[in-house]
């Protein structure tokens, strides 16, 4: 009892309870949990083995389904390759329709194209014909007036030319004339100046006077 | 009274500038006489000679009363007289000029006619006249002009 009353002795003892009951405890936990690896061991054994039948019974729908699907996608490939050769076909006919058309108006268009560059060079040369008659008449006009205008000018400088060759040649027979004049003037002045006495120039006086008279100068 | 003193000077009087000269010379031989205050000696023979042949009774006619007032009249009459210009080719003296005005007076039967003589050689012979600003050639220079066709065909004919 004494032993007892140790509390040294009693907290041992508490403590080798304790990690009995501890072991005791985890002995079965242990044990459930050996039980259970064991049951889950089964468990995924059972679902290994159902997996596998699962995966089995997959890969043979997988193959059973592409086999399946080849043959869709071959047959689909035939009726694509129909489907599209027929296309192909139709859409040939539609271009070489086209095309004819197209080349039908083409050659139309060409056809047109050159009656309207024949109709064009037609009318072209119809127009330059007519320019060059137009520009024929009026250059011969324009010479013809030139030809006259020129004609008329020179004879108009001929004529000036003349009137003025005339005019200066009576100018200088004037001017030899009264030269001629003046010279036989001064002449008479200076031999009649020496010659004529007082009493003939009297006497030539008196006559001036007596026309003087006659043409009753002084009335 | 001065037309007649006028007259009597005019009688041997022919151009403007002998009845200027005479009329000067008039003044200051009356101006001597009347007054004692000029002298005549300084007057040519002519000159003398023309104012002995006015005759006493020509120089009645002024007294001291009168002599400046007959004297500025004459001067007045003279100014107003048309002369007759004659436009002589010769340098002529007082008595040929007397001769032309003389010839002149009786050719256009006007008594006191006067000449103003003027020299121009150009004239050749003959003379020119001028009236009351109207001028009228009679000289040989004219009649050259006026035959001055003639003339050129005469001598342009010696030239051919």
């Amino acid at each position: 009892m004494t032993e007892l009353s140790n509390p040294l002795v009693l907290i041992l003892s508490l403590v080798a309870l304790l990690g009995f009951i501890l072991y005791l405890w985890e002995n079965n936990l242990r044990r459930r949990q050996s039980q259970q690896g064991q049951k889950m061991l089964e468990t995924l054994h059972n679902s290994i083995q159902k997996s596998q039948d699962i995966v089995g019974q997959a890969e043979l729908e997988g193959v059973k389904m592409l086999s399946d699907t080849r043959f869709q996608t071959a047959k689909l490939e035939q009726q694509y390759a129909a489907k599209l050769t027929e296309v192909v076909e139709q859409s040939k006919q539609a271009i070489a329709a086209s095309q004819a058309q197209l080349v039908q108006f083409l050659q139309t268009l060409q056809s047109q194209s050159q009656q309207t560059q024949l109709n064009s060079q037609k009318a072209a040369e119809e127009r330059i014909n007519q320019m060059f008659g137009t520009l024929e008449q009026r250059l011969s006009d324009f010479l013809l007036q030139t030809s006259q205008k020129t004609t008329s000018s020179i004879e108009l400088e001929v004529k000036s030319a003349r009137a003025l060759i005339e005019s200066y040649k009576q100018q200088q027979m004037k001017l030899i004339d009264e030269n001629i004049v003046a010279m036989m003037e001064e002449t008479l002045n200076v031999v009649l100046g020496k010659k004529l006495s007082l009493k003939d120039q009297l006497d030539l006086v008196y006559e001036a006077l007596e026309k003087a008279k006659v043409d009753k100068f002084i009335i | 009274m001065d037309q007649q003193i006028l007259t009597t000077i005019l009688n041997d009087t022919f151009t403007v500038t002998q009845l200027k000269h005479r009329l000067v010379m008039l003044k200051s031989y009356l101006t001597k006489k009347l007054f004692g205050t000029s002298d005549e000696t300084n007057l040519e023979q002519t000159d003398l000679n023309w104012l002995s042949s006015l005759g006493e009774a020509f120089y009645q006619k002024f007294t001291k009363d009168n002599v400046y007032q007959i004297l500025n009249d004459l001067q007045t009459q003279t100014n107003q007289i048309v002369p007759l210009t004659i436009y002589l080719p010769f340098e002529v003296e007082q008595s040929s000029s007397a001769q032309i005005g003389s010839f002149a007076r009786t050719s256009f039967n006007h008594p006191t006619l006067l000449l103003e003589v003027r020299y121009d050689p150009t004239l050749i012979a003959g003379c020119a006249l001028s009236w009351k600003g109207i001028y009228r050639d009679y000289s040989l220079k004219a009649k050259i002009e006026d035959k001055k066709e003639e003339i050129l065909t005469t001598f342009k004919s010696f030239l051919r």
